[in-house]
């Protein structure tokens, strides 16, 4: 019998792809800033360095839009391969987006982890000997510490 | 790289197929596209060794209709917003409504002014093709007034038709139906390819 997913994990991995879909563009951009790269060479790029999975019906068509956006250009070179290849790189305009999305990165993961910081805590492996009772009694307790902590 | 017949095969028709997809955009971009998924498709099989593994790079690509899909709706908007085809600017505004509110609203606007502007034309046409057949007819008798006493164009194949109330407008009706209809036709494509200019925007993340 196949297994139902609850809807808690189900809007999780909605959730999560969500995510990944907001940070395509700027991973594409971050993976074209050292240099030019081909489509192939884009998608293993992203596969080592981040933890998005692209598909790869999706990324040329992507490619294709930041083109058309003129954040990225393109030429066809020939290769040892026997088959010409089709290279990608920043447009002056795609750099400037790429630092101004990274700014804007940066800026929202900061202000999210210290958000979070509590909760880390809470999805960290239990020590043995502390219940998550005493979890929930150390979060109250800093959360009492925060100088705007609620009333 | 060197497919086996079979492989080849597989890949020939992927590509036949993907090209006759993208027959909404000009060649020369169809051709590109064509080109830069067979260049992938061959890097990605060079770079596997188990046999089997051309199937497997079409599978991760999507059908060629899902992948052309992905291609077409940016390459449609763009040519609506320069066209002078009512037809492609209505393609194009269903494809946008199937992506955004917005879209969708502009598609019933236009889809309901092209279809009132096409029955006054039609109507216009009848009218200048058989001028004593029909009419818009305005009888003053209590509880009869009002369009053709029955509230629509009246129509009769074949001899003179009488009608007990008075006529409309009689053989101004033809032209000024054929302009009006015409017209609407011309404001609706007009609206339609202001609202792309004006509310679309090409998003990189759409779609994927």
């Amino acid at each position: 019998m196949k297994e139902i997913p609850s809807p808690s994990v189900e809007n999780s991995e909605k959730w999560e792809v969500q995510l990944r879909k907001g940070s395509l563009e700027l991973a594409i951009l971050a993976a074209l800033w050292d240099g030019r790269l081909y489509g192939l060479e884009i998608l293993r790029e992203l596969e080592s360095k981040s933890d998005l999975i692209v598909v790869e019906g999706t990324v040329y068509p992507l490619l294709n839009r930041l083109r058309a956006l003129a954040l990225v250009e393109s030429e066809w070179v020939e290769s040892d391969s026997g088959h010409p290849r089709k290279y990608y790189r920043l447009t002056p305009a795609g750099r400037q987006r790429a630092l101004e999305m990274t700014r804007i990165w940066a800026r929202f993961s900061a202000r999210m982890n210290n958000l979070l910081a509590h909760l880390n805590e809470e999805t960290r492996p239990v020590p043995e000997g502390r219940t998550p009772y005493d979890s929930l009694c150390r979060i109250s307790e800093s959360r009492r510490r925060l100088p705007h902590g609620p009333p | 790289m060197i497919l086996s017949a079979e492989s080849q095969k597989a890949v020939d028709a992927y590509l036949t197929a993907l090209r006759k997809k993208l027959r909404p955009l000009p060649p020369e971009d169809a051709n590109d596209i064509v080109e830069e998924i067979h260049a992938h498709i061959l890097d990605k099989s060079a770079a596997m060794t188990a046999e089997g593994m051309v199937s497997t790079t079409l599978a991760a690509l999507g059908t060629p209709d899902e992948l052309a899909a992905r291609y077409r709706t940016d390459e449609l908007l763009k040519r609506a917003q320069v066209t002078r085809s009512p037809v492609v600017s209505l393609f194009s505004l269903a494809r946008w409504a199937t992506l955004s509110l917005i879209g969708l609203v502009a598609f019933v606007v236009s889809l309901a002014g092209y279809a009132v502007g096409a029955l006054l034309v039609v109507i216009g046409l009848f009218k200048l093709i058989y001028p004593h057949n029909g009419g818009i007819f305005f009888d003053p008798r209590p509880g009869s007034h009002g369009i053709d006493g029955s509230g629509g164009f009246s129509f009769v194949s074949g001899g003179t038709w009488t009608h007990p109330g008075h006529e409309v407008f009689r053989l101004w009706l033809a032209p000024s139906c054929l302009a009006l209809g015409a017209l609407l036709v011309f404001l609706t494509f007009r609206l339609g390819t202001w609202c792309i200019r004006r509310f679309w925007r090409p998003s990189a993340l759409r779609e994927v």
